[in-house]
């Protein structure tokens, strides 16, 4: 996990505490990141296995069909499902925006304290992904 | 993202803090430490802090688990309560074994079954086993927040130990050459 890395050749190099803290902040943005990335692809994953599912519906004639629950299949007649994926569909679709958003707001936070520390150390520091 | 602090935290939870270097010299002669004592003492720190980490981990992952399994456990008596209503049996395919599945019918019932774990089981009434779900569920939520937050806390200690490690090398190397050049120096002019 360490991505950043401070190489400098032996010149001394003079770091304050709020140095320190933007360090800090960038290396928990890169996490969070991380975690955002493992997420959105879980939510696609969601989306896409409940328009699968809502095509599959539109596609069965049968009345009833049996509704995953917790572990068990309840069966459910088939216009209860339709609306259950509906709500479904919405919960995860809103869900995957607030992601998207979040880490759009991450990535710009993380480039500009690219800009600042590395205006600062220069070559001294690597803030790149390895 | 948490605010920054006016300065360093001595400790959260049993998690010692790192202490922030203003100057590598007046650290080393504080702590009366030479540069290799002083390095060692900070690895060691830092495979303490990764040892605490890998355990954090592990609790989040379990949290990360448990708590779509409370919420799923909330939706099924959520849906044996609808059903209390209308008087219609439930009938649902459960898996026996793996790979084969029978079909139960549940009817009309004002009461469910929890596992409490360590192989406790209780009957609670609907209303009662949700408002227990949905408690344990908000602790669950809860402990994952403090967990996350001792993670980064822990995440931070990390950091500021290896850039304390890089500065105290980068500064050792610095006097070498200082030191070198002073004794090249002399040796020119004697």
């Amino acid at each position: 996990m360490q991505q950043q890395q401070q190489g400098g050749g032996g010149s001394e190099m003079v770091v304050t505490w709020d140095d320190q803290q933007n360090i800090n902040k960038f290396g928990r943005l890169n996490n969070r990141f991380h975690e955002l990335e493992e997420e959105i692809k879980i939510a696609k994953e969601t989306n896409d296995n409940l328009e699968d599912a809502s095509n599959e519906l539109i596609l069965t004639d049968e009345e009833v069909v049996r509704f995953q629950i917790g572990e068990i299949f309840a069966h459910v007649p088939k216009e209860e499902v339709e609306d259950r994926i509906e709500r479904m569909k919405q919960t995860t679709s809103k869900n995957l925006e607030q992601l998207e958003e979040e880490k759009e707001s991450v990535l710009s936070q993380m480039a500009e304290l690219k800009k600042i520390l590395y205006g600062k150390f220069k070559d001294s520091i690597n803030l790149e992904e390895d | 993202m948490a605010s920054s602090s006016s300065t360093p935290t001595t400790e959260r939870r049993g998690i010692p803090g790192a202490q922030f270097v203003e100057d590598v010299q007046s650290y080393l002669s504080q702590s009366g430490l030479d540069v290799n004592s002083a390095l060692a003492f900070l690895q060691e720190r830092l495979q303490q802090y990764k040892l605490v980490e890998m355990k954090l981990l592990a609790q989040q992952r379990d949290l990360q688990a448990k708590i779509p399994d409370i919420e799923k456990c909330l939706d099924v008596v959520a849906t044996l309560q609808a059903k209390k209503g209308t008087g219609e049996e439930l009938f649902a395919d459960f898996e026996v074994s793996e790979g084969i599945y029978s079909r139960a019918r549940i009817e009309d019932s004002d009461s469910v079954c929890l596992w409490l774990g360590a192989n406790v089981m209780l009957e609670y009434s609907c209303e009662e086993a949700s408002l227990l779900l949905q408690k344990n569920l908000e602790n669950a939520t809860a402990s994952l927040e403090v967990l996350v937050a001792d993670l980064q806390f822990l995440r931070d200690q990390v950091t500021i130990t290896q850039v304390t490690i890089a500065r105290v090398y980068n500064w050792d190397v610095h006097q070498r050459r200082i030191r070198h050049a002073a004794a090249a120096s002399t040796a020119i002019d004697s």
